[in-house]
């Protein structure tokens, strides 16, 4: 009842005045209704919608899509945070190298959302990665030796491996390592 | 990548584990046993011990950035990386793969098998190949112990700063020795990083084509890297830490030179990365 008064107020208010971080999915998505898979699926989004992010809990993400009218929880990992540059939509389209994801068609003309000069006039910031691991939050961290035992958990045994290979059809290769290459005298900067 | 290691080092009191550095005063019996430890590193570290750094390393960068919550993605990305592991030198060790919940373009390996890569850095990739491009080079990292040979060189060179201080400057030895070690650290962050760098991206091409993928999508990972604005936040740690991303995919063309070409048309299971990474 809550969210359907809160979705209410925020089409009255319309997007100038939206509430929530910016975002753009990157990945076609299902929207639930809860951050739970097993939650009812409200619709789905796809790759290159913008959208409001309203709260964050555990993997999930609540987000708001004013083009389809769609409030849901995604995956974390389906949306990215920051402000986003009007006129530049995500698509499938094939990139030069005939990727046909879409997905590294995005990412470079997403690099053009990070650009602090020439996208600013309408969005006013084009900050992000406001979220990203900063040395403040390392120096913050304490050790998380139950997140350890957790991601140790997922490890994987050769049974395992035997069936991921043969699904993915992936053939063992003899290869040997190539010579490294010094380049004399290689002195570049690398403080840009 | 180096500095968040600094930080990690000191928050996970891995210096701890690898100096001991006593609680009471210093005096150079100390510092000449603190000197045989550090001889001790990486020439004769057991697998054990490389696995318990390891492990100390990893749980401070998930103190910082947790697992993202998906048993599914976490499971796909042990999956790919286990199988490229046992492709190398070093198939034995107790491999771990994890995506943690970072928009930050990075991804990190610490000894004994362990290996992260940010959800940021997982959300630019197209394919498995690119996938396990990325694991392949920090999967080389570990299996050329290169966080255990930066140490190794960084503190053994405070170890003789620390020692003729100790033996000029009698007072507050412990303090000075802690400063040393620090620094220590620090110089770990920054230098001999270029040359692992390069290695680990050769060396992970070769791991991709000897696991079947195509080699060249690490080029591609480095390529959609190199299109974002280098002022990003998303990008500060990864770009303080390698040579710069243009650098790296010339020295990789130019090492590679044609040589893998014929894993090109290896595999790379779009379908079952998107599988995993579209739909929870």
């Amino acid at each position: 009842m809550n969210r359907c008064l809160w979705m209410a107020a925020l089409l009255l208010l319309g997007p100038p005045l939206l509430a929530g971080e910016a975002g753009v999915i990157v990945r076609d998505a299902p929207v639930y209704a809860a951050a739970d898979s097993a939650a009812r699926q409200v619709g789905k989004i796809g790759a290159g919608t913008r959208v409001n992010i309203f709260s964050r809990q555990g993997g999930w993400e609540e987000i708001f899509a004013e083009q389809q009218n769609l409030v849901g929880w995604v995956r974390s990992y389906q949306v990215r945070g920051g402000e986003y540059a009007p006129g530049i939509e995500a698509d499938a389209e094939t990139d030069s190298r005939g990727f046909l994801s879409g997905l590294a068609a995005f990412s470079r003309k997403a690099s053009r959302f990070f650009s602090t000069s020439s996208q600013s006039s309408n969005s006013g910031t084009a900050t992000i990665g406001v979220r990203g691991l900063s040395e403040e939050e390392i120096n913050s961290a304490k050790p998380d030796l139950a997140e350890l035992r957790k991601m140790q958990g997922y490890a994987s045994n050769p049974q395992r491996m035997a069936r991921f290979q043969l699904e993915g059809q992936l053939s063992a290769n003899q290869v040997k390592h190539l010579k490294i290459v010094n380049k004399a005298g290689d002195k570049k900067s690398r403080d840009k | 990548m180096k500095r968040v290691f600094v930080k990690l080092l000191i928050r996970c009191g891995i210096l701890g584990l690898i100096v001991t550095v006593p609680a009471q005063a210093i005096d150079l019996g100390d510092l000449v046993d603190l000197g045989n430890k550090l001889v001790k590193i990486n020439s004769e570290v057991s697998v054990e011990e490389e696995i318990g750094i390891g492990g100390n390393l990893v749980s401070g960068l998930l103190g910082a950035a947790p697992l993202v919550d998906d048993d599914r993605l976490q499971r796909y990305v042990n999956d790919v990386g286990y199988w490229v592991a046992s492709r190398s030198a070093r198939p034995d060790l107790p491999w771990t793969f994890g995506v943690i919940d970072s928009q930050g373009i990075n991804a990190f390996a610490a000894p004994g098998g362990y290996v992260v890569i940010t959800l940021g850095l997982y959300n630019l990739l197209e394919n498995e190949a690119q996938l396990a491009g990325v694991l392949a080079h920090e999967i080389s990292h570990v299996v050329r112990k290169h966080h255990l040979e930066a140490l190794n060189k960084v503190l053994k060179r405070e170890f003789w700063t620390g020692l003729a201080v100790a033996a000029s400057d009698e007072s507050d030895n412990r303090r000075t020795l802690e400063t040393l070690v620090n620094s220590g650290v620090q110089l770990y962050a920054k230098g001999l990083d270029r040359d692992y760098e390069f290695e680990a991206d050769l060396r992970g091409v070769v791991l991709a084509a000897r696991a079947g993928y195509d080699p060249y999508a690490l080029l591609d990972v480095l390529t959609t890297i190199d299109s974002i604005n280098p002022d990003s936040a998303e990008l500060t740690v990864l770009i303080n830490t390698h040579p710069p991303t243009e650098e790296r995919l010339s020295r990789l063309a130019e090492g590679m030179d044609g040589r893998l070409d014929y894993y090109a048309s290896g595999q790379s299971n779009p379908k079952r990365f998107l599988e995993v990474a579209g739909t929870p």
